[in-house]
């Protein structure tokens, strides 16, 4: 147990910091007519600070000179720091990583929202708070502090999703997303108390290993292992709700649809992935830890028995037929949806599917390939819902027969939305390709009836392929003139997006944002091996010491 | 001794049915005062496992201050809520879904061995120095829950001067 | 202080736990909804204080049963108090809370 120094959470005070400052510049009134710019500004530099040191913490080589964290740390598997409830993976830097870049693509593309909106405040602050408690939950070595983490960006989200205040669809959306996140805190909070009643601990690394018990505490075989089963179950469907499995995913369609598109675009590409950060963090211990006592255990004490259970299988198959449920029932779903936001926040449900696979397989490459797609996702599905507020601010309606021609009328928009959902698909050179192929593959090697998960994502591929297809189609093949909704004075168009000003109509900060989505699409899709290197090795340092 | 037990049961038996008719009554006023019992119950079983601090906590968080804030959303939103019906209709998935994890745990819990259980409890010194210094790291996240959770719910019903 | 039934206390947070969820799926009233998430979570409260009780046996063990309860009422009362924010917003936007009336999004 090595004692860090609190500099490890230098990223993390900028966030916070810069969420308290904001809310102190917005109570003194300083700027109101600009208010965007430079709450959005604020925002957008503490982000980019903590992504700098969250990089450099990860050895990227030209800040490594900036690291905060000793560099024996981070290529050690599990550094606990102080107590027992902190812990500094390069795992978990990797999802801080992942996190702050989908911050950072939200907070860049709600720049061009109108300088004097209301609201501003409180949106880029929730927005620091929630990647505040994102990054948090990613150096938890204790499933109470994982909760509790997940719990600030749940909260932060909840009201997020309601921030316009005067929009009936998104106050009700927040208070759908409200009701099942508190639903999902109890279930969770519930199956942690029924592990802590068998292990005596919460602690990540003693959860699923070897039972202690003596005759002070008599929980007998039959009894200690169904308890922390049901446990585990009762997490499976906590978690499951922000990870929105099926059957846990009919709140996210409504929840996606009714908030802002800056709010969708981060609750797809962003606060979903806290709760998959947590199902591996919960369940790759109980899947690979089975039957060996972990490095981490204390000394067993006289008078103890150990319990040795095997987790492995049971969970292995239940994830295994989450994922092919998942990706199935959210594919056949999205066929059939008019809206475009709901056939996006469907396809959103089949892509955590896809991840699923990932911790089905538990192998290292397999986990290194749902971390990339758990990446890719971010730039396909929030670059996705960004350009589509792009297009509700231009005034196209939100059915997807209201975008015939879109592609023609607005170039740029069109042909990143069609690289964002040909990535979607899957389809070669781009990152979303390299991602399904390197997950799929890893699933293939793994042999046993790891072929078929892969199989089933891969017919799910490409019945994927037929609803983006057709959103293609509408956009460049369809004629007649794109069905435009008049924007009334002082409303607001296409729900709750606000009309937008700038750069052909959509801004610079979110032209920037889908400009930058689009780079990385195709930059990681022809050459992803330097994020693959680095997944790979923040997958292995972790598997280490399972 | 079998004091205590009789208490364990007549505390559980309040506990179960005072939740239930919170959730079951027709008038939102009555539920608040069943959901107080309830909340008092559960807080009594903190005493009886010799945990009165937490015990202390449930009357004074939960007893106190959670009833008050529901009876205040019970009277503020009071102008439609008696207008309609509450609750809807039992239908039979809710109840069998309740019921069968209710039977998977209690049938889980009965193959504990009902041998001597033995409660221990501790000083709220001991307690409090484990909070702050053992698990102070959970304190500090409270505190962030605690932060957007103000600031959102004060920005969302704050009368909109601008 | 022996004798007091642990299979018992478990059986009761199952009972209660099972009494939120069976609340949760029937009830359409929000203020309804929130007394059911909290008596869901709070058969896990009951559970963390009991085990920490228990677990007080073994030297070590049992007190982070007892903290993580006091962080979870503190939890669920900051919950129950944005659930509120929520219903008073939407209550003057709309002027009613009943969960079924949300007519634009169905739940």
């Amino acid at each position: 147990m090595t004692a860090l120094a609190w500099t490890v959470f230098v990223p993390e005070l900028f966030l916070l910091g810069a969420a308290l400052l904001i809310f102190l510049l917005d109570s003194l009134g300083i700027l109101r007519d600009r208010r965007v710019e430079l709450f959005g500004g604020l925002a957008t530099v503490a982000i980019v600070v903590a992504l700098v040191g969250v990089l450099a913490d990860l050895r990227f080589a030209p800040l490594a000179s900036l690291a905060t964290v000793p560099a024996g740390v981070v290529n050690a598997p599990w550094t606990l720091l102080g107590g027992s409830l902190v812990a500094v993976t390069s795992f978990g830097l990797v999802f801080q990583a992942i996190f702050l870049t989908s911050a950072l693509l939200v907070s860049l593309a709600s720049l061009s929202h109108p300088s004097d909106q209301k609201g501003a405040a409180i949106f880029f602050g929730l927005l620091l708070i929630a990647t505040l408690g994102m990054t948090l939950a990613a150096f938890s070595a204790d499933l109470i502090f994982l909760l509790l983490s997940i719990e600030i960006t749940g909260i932060s989200t909840y009201l997020l999703v309601g921030y316009t205040r005067r929009d009936p669809r998104g106050l009700e959306a927040a208070m759908k997303m409200y009701i099942i996140g508190a639903l999902s805190a109890a279930l969770s909070f519930f199956g942690a108390s029924l592990l802590f009643s068998v292990y005596g601990t919460t602690s990540l690394a003693t959860l699923g290993g070897p039972i202690l018990y003596n005759t002070h505490f008599p929980p007998p075989l039959l009894g200690a292992t169904s308890i922390a089963l049901l446990g585990y179950g009762f997490l499976v469907v906590g978690i499951g709700f922000k990870v929105t499995v099926v059957p846990f995913h009919a709140w996210a369609v409504d929840v996606y649809d009714g908030a802002p598109s800056d709010v969708s675009a981060f609750l797809a590409g962003g606060s979903k992935k806290v709760g998959l950060f947590g199902y591996f963090l919960v369940f790759l211990v109980p899947i690979l830890l089975s039957g060996r006592a972990p490095p981490g255990l204390p000394p067993i004490p006289v008078g103890f028995h150990v319990l040795i259970v095997h987790f492995g299988l049971p969970l292995q198959v239940v994830f295994g037929v989450m994922a092919v449920v998942t990706m199935t029932v959210g594919n056949v779903l999205a066929l059939q949806q008019t809206e475009m936001k709901r056939m996006l926040a469907y396809s959103s449900i089949s892509q955590a599917g896809y991840m699923l696979i990932g911790l089905a397989v538990a192998t290292s490459p397999a986990v290194a390939g749902a971390v990339l797609l758990i990446f890719a996702h971010i730039f396909m599905k929030a670059g996705a819902f960004i350009v589509v507020g792009a297009v509700a601010g231009l005034g196209v309606g939100s059915r997807i027969t209201d975008w015939k021609g879109v592609g023609l009328r607005f170039p740029f928009l069109g042909a990143s939305f069609a690289v964002m959902l040909l990535s979607l698909a899957g389809i070669p050179l781009t990152v979303g390709f390299v991602a399904k192929f390197v997950l799929f593959s890893a699933a293939v090697q793994a042999q046993g009836w790891f072929v078929w998960l892969a199989v089933a994502g891969l017919l799910n591929s490409a019945l994927s392929v037929f609803y983006y297809a057709r959103v293609l189609r509408v956009m460049y093949m369809e004629k007649g003139e794109a069905v435009v909704v008049p924007i009334p004075a002082g409303a607001v168009a296409g729900g709750s997006d606000p009309p937008l000003l700038g750069v052909g109509g959509i801004g610079y900060g979110r032209a920037a944002a889908i400009g930058v989505a689009v780079a990385i699409i195709f930059a990681f899709g022809v050459y992803p091996q330097p994020v693959l290197a680095s997944f790979q090795m923040a997958v292995n340092h972790l598997l280490q010491v399972l | 001794m079998i004091l205590e037990v009789l208490a364990f049961f007549v505390l559980a038996i309040t506990a179960a049915v005072t939740a239930l008719a919170a959730l079951l009554v027709r008038e939102l006023v009555h539920t608040i005062i069943w959901v107080a019992a309830f909340f008092v119950s559960l807080a009594g079983f903190y005493f009886l496992v010799s945990a009165p601090f937490l015990g202390a906590l449930q009357l004074g968080v939960y007893a106190g201050a959670v009833t008050i804030l529901l009876l205040f959303g019970v009277m503020v939103t009071r102008k439609r809520i008696f207008a309609h019906e509450a609750a809807t209709g039992l239908g039979p998935a809710p109840v069998a879904l309740a019921l069968l994890i209710v039977v998977v745990l209690a049938t889980a819990a009965s193959t504990i061995s009902s041998s001597t259980n033995q409660v221990y409890g501790f000083t709220i010194s001991a307690l409090s120095t484990a909070l702050f210094n053992q698990y102070g790291a959970w304190l500090l996240l409270l505190g962030l829950v605690m932060l957007p959770a103000l600031a959102g719910a004060i920005y969302l019903v704050r009368e909109g001067r601008e | 202080m022996t004798g007091l039934p642990l299979a018992g206390f478990l059986a009761l947070s199952a009972v209660l736990l099972g009494i939120g969820i069976f609340g949760i799926l029937t009830r359409r009233n929000f203020i309804l909804l929130l007394i059911a998430i909290e008596v869901a979570m709070n058969s896990a409260i009951l559970n963390f204080v009991v085990f920490g009780a228990y677990w007080g046996g073994v030297p070590g063990y049992g007190i982070e049963g007892q903290s993580v309860a006091v962080v979870l009422i503190g939890l669920a009362a900051t919950e129950v108090a944005v659930g509120l924010a929520i219903v008073l917003a939407l209550n003057r936007l709309r002027g009613s809370i009943n969960v079924a009336e949300a007519t634009v999004l169905k739940l």
